[in-house]
């Protein structure tokens, strides 16, 4: 992008310069059907959920053999357990007794030599395997060879857990990926995931509403003019506009400027010299991956990737966020939210990042509570279309990848 | 007399020892349940102390901490929690924001 002129750290780029790049996407309002149709979100379960490779945590969770993590997941009306054998390799399973289907293990994780239903007693190994039965001698020709756990497909990338339910996926995770992958190897996401912090919500909006919010900076100066009023905007970029989009295949980019001249707060100003935050002014970006910053502009702030179907990678120099999505119902979503740091070394970094948590924290409150006032009125058939400028275009591309996949209007005689 | 809360150099603060709570849960719920009022005395206490609480606790272990000096760092996690009310929303909860007994933090945080 040829700069037009560089004041405050910003290079303004023309009008709807991203729209002109991706042509195939169109200019027009986009449907909101998809958002409210109980015949969409069936598809969705079908042909998104139980075909695509879904994260279901970090491998961290699981530091050694006999660790393992139990995560329910309703939108694919199942149970799996993740869990690290006695040969190291992390394996998936759908947390379920082969004797009469009982829910195998009921806590959400931790450490174990074997898998015990409560039900009858039936054990398995870390492995999966059939082990133990008991008053097995009743049982007609029984075969525990075949009646281990059912497994799943299961691979990390950068130590992220996937897992995929098709019985045969079309792709291997990383082809999957594919170059959002690539181009994001190298962040240090094991040394940045020391500190954890998590929530969790059930929030009354479609998944997808979820996905939307956090794909878009345009709402940063209006919804969030109390809580990060000159962050994202500045007297040359008012409206947050991006340093860089880029759309892939199945997963997209947002390259968030930061103000360079913003005053931080009393508190913030302590936090910032007591250690890293969310937003910093004065790193090097040298050793990040070329997918970190791409534009290596010194006024970037952090790095949006919404990998497909689900699940965000959020990253700043400094710490890094996750959301996974999980739709439970077409109005109802499990949202996971998890804000990593480096270890903290010190009392003063650790109240630095208490505060970049906690800032981080309120700042999504602000969001949360716009998806349900949005989601109330959604289906009042006021509107037919949201109407996307060419800072949305992540949400346009979003529409189109899922109804790549889910073939809604493809199907639908017109 | 009630036993000593923090280190010595700070037993001006020992007025605010009902704000240094170890979890994050317990730091949001005082936010909530505390009037602005109250939030911004407690701030106003402290923060001025502050480059000298974490001069003096950056000096210790972080993860070995004498109790003294841990509950002095509860202390200023507690000014991180309530920092947004104060500076951003001039109220305890974010305004117009989702409610924070929804946002469920992980088991122990």
């Amino acid at each position: 992008m040829a700069a037009v002129a560089k004041i405050d750290g910003w290079t303004p780029t023309p009008a709807k310069v991203w729209h002109q790049q991706h042509p195939e996407l169109g200019t027009e309002p986009v449907p909101i059907e998809p958002y409210i149709s109980q015949s969409y979100f069936e598809l969705e379960r079908e042909r998104v959920f139980r075909k695509t490779w879904l994260n279901v945590g970090r491998i961290e969770e699981l530091p050694k053999p006999g660790s393992y993590l139990v995560k329910d997941l309703p939108i694919c009306q199942t149970s799996i357990l993740v869990v690290r054998g006695k040969d190291g390799r992390v394996r998936a399973f759908h947390n379920v007794c082969s004797h009469r289907s009982n829910k195998l293990v009921w806590s959400q994780g931790g450490s174990c030599q074997n898998f015990s239903c409560k039900f009858h007693g039936w054990s398995y190994n870390l492995e999966g395997q059939l082990t133990f039965v008991p008053d097995e001698e009743n049982f007609f020709d029984l075969k525990k060879k075949a009646l281990g756990l059912t497994s799943v497909s299961c691979d990390t990338w950068e130590g992220f857990i996937f897992i995929n339910f098709d019985s045969q996926p079309q792709e291997t995770l990383q082809e999957y990926l594919g170059e959002i992958g690539e181009t994001l190897k190298g962040y240090p996401f094991a040394e940045y995931s020391a500190e954890r912090y998590s929530w969790s919500t059930e929030l009354h909006a479609n998944w997808k509403l979820l996905k939307d919010a956090f794909q878009e900076a345009y709402h940063v100066a209006f919804l969030h003019k109390r809580s990060i009023p000159d962050s994202f905007t500045g007297k040359s970029n008012p409206f947050a506009h991006g340093l860089d989009y880029k759309l892939y295949k199945r997963h997209r980019q947002m390259s968030v400027w930061g103000n360079m001249e913003h005053k931080p707060t009393p508190v913030e100003g302590l936090a910032y010299r007591s250690g890293a935050l969310i937003i910093r002014n004065d790193f090097s970006a040298d050793h990040l991956p070329p997918g970190v910053n791409p534009t290596k502009d010194q006024g970037w702030a952090l790095d949006l990737n919404v990998i497909f179907p689900n699940f965000f990678v959020d990253i700043s120099e400094g710490s890094y966020f996750t959301y996974n999505m999980w739709p439970l119902a077409v109005d109802r979503t499990l949202w996971e939210v998890r804000n990593y740091f480096p270890k903290a070394k010190t009392a003063g970094q650790r109240f630095s990042q208490e505060y970049s948590k906690v800032l981080f924290r309120d700042i999504i409150m602000e969001d949360s509570s716009t998806l349900e006032q949005t989601q109330k009125v959604l289906a009042s058939g006021a509107k037919t279309h949201f109407v996307l400028q060419d800072q949305e275009i992540l949400i346009r591309h979003d529409q189109k990848v899922h109804e790549d996949y889910v073939g809604f209007y493809k199907e639908r005689p017109q | 007399m009630s036993q000593r809360q923090f280190p010595e150099p700070f037993a001006d603060l020992e007025s605010l020892a009902a704000w240094a709570l170890a979890t994050e849960t317990q730091r949001a719920r005082k936010r909530r349940d505390s009037t602005i009022g109250e939030i911004r005395a407690f701030y106003d206490a402290i923060l001025p102390r502050m480059e000298a609480i974490i001069d003096y606790l950056n000096r210790l272990p972080l993860d070995h901490m004498p109790d003294d000096a841990q509950r002095l760092l509860h202390l200023t996690l507690a000014l991180a929690e309530v920092a947004p009310a104060v500076e951003l929303f001039n109220q305890p909860l974010v305004t117009d924001g989702y409610d924070p007994e929804r946002f469920i933090p992980a088991q122990g945080q």
